[in-house]
């Protein structure tokens, strides 16, 4: 199989189902230190922020390797850029959030 | 390379190298969805996928065209198309349009079709926001781009049950808005 093959078999479908944490769920605290470490650079999970919540990007196709559109890069806080993205926080909101952003 | 072209983009102010990327990352998009479209409009059969076969086709064929247009722009501004196709294809700007588990499903195969098309008017309406009125011929590309994926999501988005195009079918001609930089 080639390896085009595998990569797209690790990015079934994008979006991927919205699973919001349960009451049962944990919800995960995040400092922007911790968050930088899940950059899909240097790390095979890949995590975003937006407005306060952690969403896990890892199986989309339109963040490989950490980088989505050529313009912006997963582990860190994105709220400023939405409102110049072609999208809203609808789009985001497809991924499971696993976490919040929390304060230093 | 258009030396001076590329230099006026700069000095207006973009960042050529990431506009390059993304119109690679969209010509990536176009070209790939121009063979996942081949698939789904080869599925689209029976009493309720023939009705949708002449409109997944004119989409197909006009996203090859506006690859065929993006293409110039990109070496244009001193960019080139990756040498490996695997790679092409996994840097698309869109997510692969693929042909749902259950082919007979009309509904599933319009789904996928109009996210498509979607991904698409994101894709340019960004580019035109990062480009008006500072790099005058990739705005002109892009927003003639966006016209024709526009009517796409439209045509798709009618069969979906959202509400009327407001517009006719292609009769005939593909690319009203893109053919100019196909010539």
């Amino acid at each position: 199989m080639r390896a085009s093959s595998l990569l797209l078999m690790r990015y079934p479908s994008d979006p991927v189902p919205t699973r919001e944490p349960t009451a049962t769920m944990a919800m995960q605290r995040f400092t922007k230190e911790e968050l930088a470490q899940y950059d899909g650079v240097h790390s095979e999970r890949i995590l975003i922020a937006c407005q306060g919540k952690v969403y896990d990007v890892s199986r989309s196709f339109l963040w490989q390797k950490g980088k989505h559109q050529a313009l912006h890069r997963a582990g860190c806080d994105l709220t400023p850029f939405l409102k110049d993205a072609p999208h809203g926080l609808d789009l985001l909101q497809r991924f499971p959030v696993v976490g919040i952003l929390v304060e230093d | 390379m258009a030396k001076v072209a590329r230099e006026m983009v700069e000095k207006a102010g973009v960042n050529v190298d990431e506009l390059i990327e993304l119109l690679v990352k969209n010509a990536s998009a176009e070209l790939t969805t121009y063979y996942y479209y081949t698939i789904l409009r080869a599925n689209l059969i029976g009493l309720e996928g023939e009705g949708l076969k002449e409109i997944a086709e004119a989409a197909r064929i006009e996203d090859r065209n506006h690859f065929e247009a993006l293409v110039p722009r990109i070496y244009e501004l001193g960019g080139k198309l990756p040498r490996d196709m695997t790679d092409f294809h996994d840097i698309s700007a869109c997510s692969p349009a693929y042909l749902p588990d259950d082919p007979t499903d009309i509904r599933a195969m319009l789904t996928v079709l109009v996210e498509a098309e979607r991904c698409a008017v994101r894709g340019y309406s960004h580019i035109c926001n990062l480009t008006a009125g500072k790099d005058h011929r990739t705005y002109d590309l892009a927003l003639s781009i966006l016209h024709e994926e526009i009517e796409h999501e439209s045509w798709f988005s009618e069969f979906l049950g959202e509400g009327p195009s407001g517009h006719f079918m292609r009769r005939g001609e593909t690319s009203p808005f893109v053919s100019k930089f196909l010539r």
